[in-house]
């Protein structure tokens, strides 16, 4: 945080740390100018923003002790009570009223434009594509693609958790290649359809047998990966041996 | 005070130097280094999570940990669950405390020498976490707090040379702190991830999997805990939920590491503060094939120079 002398048009430089009472910091910056001074004093959340970080205004004159923001902070048993910022907040800003009461949102003006006086908050969710319940707006979960009786069944046979992810997959994989209908077969196929939009060859599939199942889904990211280095947009018998060669260099 | 004629913040703010006065800036990148210069001696840096409390990742944690120091690795442990440690309480170290030196603070040392840092050193019996000021309305600075906290856990303690550093993360999906606490940990090898087979737990897990994704965070595979019931008398299994993680890591494109078995004698061991630690023991041999499965995928550029 800076401060500008708007008449010198000069950074202000800070001077010293002082805590006028408990909870408060005050911090003192003056202009290199005109000799002008002035304090910020932080209320008992600002200066608990400043103690979260773990760093000393000013910078530091000794080397901080292990834990020391750990134990500095950690409250003892005498002083757990009740909340500093609460009765901050009652006293300071809410004229002595319980704070949740206070906090209370005031009643709509029946005349005021409704644009401008909204929640920022709504405008920014709205302006990130989201509803309230989080979901992008427009997705409204039908499908353009018609599923065979048989496909169907094998998707709904699915825990209900993965369902969902499944049926979404199979059917990017159905639009990418035009397909209109799911049906077994294109269910079986989206299994082997690379994320990256990468190819498997059948002698390049084969060779992915000799390693152990719990690594393939590792090995198979990074062959992709290699591939995708290089531009190429099919993992054939060479790919592999040119990738085998670059993790020989690990050996 | 008036401002300067015709001339608007902006324009004035193009011809300023800006200093860091306050070295606020310059005390955060010292921390960070402090962190960097203290992860350096350790091999591998892996993290234990789970978007699902509950489904046993601290036993989880502490058991990996355990089989990879069977295998004479040098194990540290960072039970990283501000507000519920229990690692040293499973480890026998509950109690102890961190030893504060000029070179950092010296964690205490559990069985088969796994160093162990847990909050839990720092609180007395039955006491929360309780910090000082006012958190009582502010979710966002006790974020940072907490942060802050494990950031001095990776900064000060004095791990040594380890080959595997374990961090049991709290529980938390999307948007929670397990990613971030994750993506604090420099050259982080990868995050096993724990569930259970009810469809609840996997649920709620595979969305912290796409998340730590998200992040960056290599996720290594599933360790499904509470497969099933081992019987204490006739040692028998059974099924303890109805769910298909195996179904789970397909969709996820991740292995399933293993699977472990609720074991009351063994977790009982754990409960009283004496570890059962006979490697023969059933349980603890499914712990090592999974620590096992953990090298090869750690390793696992080597494995593909083998067999491709």
């Amino acid at each position: 945080m800076k401060f500008v002398c708007l008449n010198c048009e000069t950074y202000m430089t800070f001077q010293k740390v002082e805590k006028p009472g408990e909870g408060s910091l005050g911090v003192f910056f003056g202009c290199p100018s005109c000799e002008a001074k002035f304090s910020m004093v932080t209320n008992p959340g600002e200066t608990q923003m400043v103690a979260s970080l773990g760093v000393k205004l000013g910078g530091r004159t000794e080397t901080a002790e292990p834990f020391e923001m750990t134990r500095g902070t950690l409250k003892e048993e005498a002083q757990a009570g009740a909340g500093q910022m609460a009765a901050y907040l009652n006293e300071k800003i809410q004229g002595g009223q319980p704070v949740a009461a206070a906090a209370k949102p005031s009643a709509p003006d029946a005349g005021g434009e409704k644009t401008s006086g909204g929640c920022p908050f709504s405008a920014m969710v709205a302006e990130m594509g989201l509803t309230s319940g989080g979901k992008p707006q427009n997705g409204n979960g039908t499908s353009e693609c018609t599923w065979t009786a048989d496909a169907k069944e094998k998707l709904e046979r699915l825990p209900s958790f993965v369902k969902p992810m499944v049926q979404s997959s199979v059917e990017a994989y159905a639009r990418k290649h035009g397909y209109k209908s799911i049906t077994l077969q294109v269910m079986d196929d989206s299994k082997s359809d690379s994320p990256n939009g990468i190819a498997w060859t059948k002698d390049a599939e084969q060779r992915m047998d000799n390693i152990p199942d719990f690594i393939r889904p590792m090995a198979r990211r990074e062959i992709e990966r290699i591939a995708k280095e290089r531009g190429l947009v099919e993992i054939t018998a060479q790919v592999m041996d040119e990738a085998k060669e670059k993790f020989m260099k690990f050996m | 005070m008036t401002m300067a004629a015709g001339k608007d913040l902006k324009t004035i703010l193009t011809k300023l130097q800006y200093s860091d006065d306050a070295k606020v800036v310059q005390q955060i990148t010292a921390q960070m280094k402090q962190v960097q210069a203290r992860m350096a001696g350790i091999k591998q840096k892996l993290v234990v999570m789970s978007g699902k409390g509950g489904v046993g990742k601290s036993m989880t944690t502490v058991n990996l940990a355990l089989a990879f120091a069977r295998q004479g690795a040098k194990v540290g442990l960072l039970d990283v669950d501000l507000n519920g440690p229990c690692v040293p309480r499973m480890m026998g170290l509950h109690g102890q405390s961190l030893r504060m030196t000029p070179e950092g603070a010296q964690p205490p040392v559990g069985p088969l020498g796994i160093k162990v840092a847990s909050m839990d050193f720092f609180l007395d019996d039955a006491s929360p976490v309780r910090w000082k000021g006012p958190m009582d309305l502010s979710p966002v600075w006790l974020g940072l707090m907490e942060m802050n906290v494990i950031r001095e856990f990776l900064a000060d303690v004095v791990w040594g040379e380890l080959d595997y550093l374990l961090a049991d993360l709290p529980p938390g999906a999307a948007a929670d702190k397990p990613p971030v606490i994750a993506g604090f940990i420099p050259d982080l090898a990868g995050a096993i991830v724990v569930t259970t087979p009810s469809e609840v737990a996997s649920d709620v897990v595979q969305k912290s999997v796409t998340y730590a994704r998200d992040m960056g965070i290599r996720v290594l595979g599933v360790v499904e805990n509470m497969s099933e019931y081992r019987c204490p008398s006739c040692g028998a299994e059974n099924e303890l939920f109805e769910g298909n993680t195996e179904a789970m890591c397909e969709v996820l494109d991740l292995p399933l590491l293993g699977r472990i078995p609720f074991d009351r004698k063994f977790a009982k061991t754990f409960d009283k503060g004496q570890p059962l630690l006979d490697p023969e023991y059933p349980t603890i041999q499914k712990y090592q094939d999974i620590v096992g499965r953990i090298q090869a995928l750690l390793d696992y550029k080597k494995v593909l120079a083998e067999k491709l």
